[in-house]
């Protein structure tokens, strides 16, 4: 094929996309043809409105402050643990991680005058032989 | 002390402030007004043919006519045309990253490998419409169908160029604005989109 033969085949087929895109634009039905005027007429108000206060350069500045408002909670929600308080008497509330530390200060205690824990161990052990031992004995005759 | 030399005559005489420019601003929104009711069924059908989803088609024509009212309203009327097509031809761009990471995600969740974007062919769609039984209608919009299809199958910017060139008529420097490239770079996805498509249509059409 020449070059020119081309060129005029090119222009046939442009011509004819053309012809066909145009047809399928008209064919758009007039349902789709009143979202579209509705769409423009939204489009035009929502432009003519003011924007809203609280915006800059187009975003929201509440955004931002909601963002950094959630990550200072989560850390503090990830640094004092979970927040499983309980109520007690006149020491208002007490988070279990406050207990923990407490159990752990008693226990890791070394302090001669304090309960040993080996001796807390024992007297466990010691209970729990007196109620096996009571157990095994039946009703008295 | 006022400078009369530079207000307009029609309130020289109060020395006021100039009165707001509503009957300016509502010439401009009509200006507007006509300029888009007269391209959304082009750009609609143009978006339609990218996105396949004439609901996604719709959304993306409304966002580029607030983007276009909003940012650029009030630039010359001569420019809105380039302008527009290039915040259009973002949208779907966007639109259809969107869907391919929407894509990739829902390949992980149970029970959507088969169909992951819910594009299975509706078995409506294949059988012939029932309503003008004119066969010349029947034929160009088989033909328009096939365009469109081929029309899928091009590169992004390929496609982008036809359109933009042969459906919309812009010329290569409007549409190297709108594409946001240079004239040469139109000018080679111009071509090469009507030669693909030629050899994909050349037999049937």
């Amino acid at each position: 094929m020449t070059e020119e033969a081309g060129e005029s085949a090119d222009t046939a087929f442009e011509k004819r996309s053309r012809a066909l895109f145009q047809d399928s634009v008209e064919s758009v039905d007039f349902a789709m043809r009143s979202r579209l005027t509705q769409a423009r007429h939204g489009a035009l108000e929502a432009a003519a409105a003011p924007k809203r206060s609280g915006r800059f350069l187009g975003v929201s500045m509440w955004k931002p402050v909601a963002g950094m408002a959630a990550a200072a909670l989560l850390g503090v929600a990830l640094w004092y643990g979970p927040l499983s308080g309980t109520l007690s008497g006149n020491h208002g509330v007490t988070n279990d991680s406050q207990n923990n530390l407490d159990d752990l200060d008693i226990v890791a205690s070394s302090d001669p005058g304090s309960v040993d824990a080996i001796d807390m161990l024992q007297d466990d052990l010691d209970f729990y032989d007196f109620v096996d031992k009571a157990a095994n004995v039946g009703p008295a005759a | 002390m006022p400078r009369f030399d530079t207000l307009q005559p029609a309130w020289m005489v109060w020395d006021v402030p100039a009165p707001a420019r509503g009957g300016a601003v509502l010439e401009h929104t009509q200006d507007l007004n006509q300029f888009l009711a007269e391209i959304e069924r082009r750009a609609f059908r143009m978006a339609q043919v990218a996105l396949r989803d004439p609901d996604d088609a719709l959304d993306v024509v409304q966002d580029a006519m607030l983007k276009l009212a909003r940012s650029y309203g009030t630039r010359p009327s001569s420019e809105w045309r380039p302008l527009f097509y290039r915040i259009l031809e973002n949208g779907i761009r966007d639109l259809q990253r969107r869907r391919t990471v929407r894509k990739k995600f829902m390949v992980w969740l149970p029970g959507a490998k088969d169909d992951p974007d819910n594009e299975a062919l509706d078995p409506l769609d294949t059988v012939a419409d029932g309503g003008p039984d004119a066969p010349e209608l029947l034929m160009q919009d088989q033909a328009m169908q096939r365009l469109e299809s081929s029309m899928r199958a091009l590169p992004a910017r390929q496609r982008e160029a036809f359109m933009l060139r042969n459906f919309e008529g812009l010329d290569v420097a409007e549409t190297a604005k709108a594409m946001g490239c240079s004239e040469g770079s139109v000018k080679t996805h111009y071509s090469r989109a009507v030669h693909s498509l030629r050899e994909q249509l050349g037999e049937v059409w």
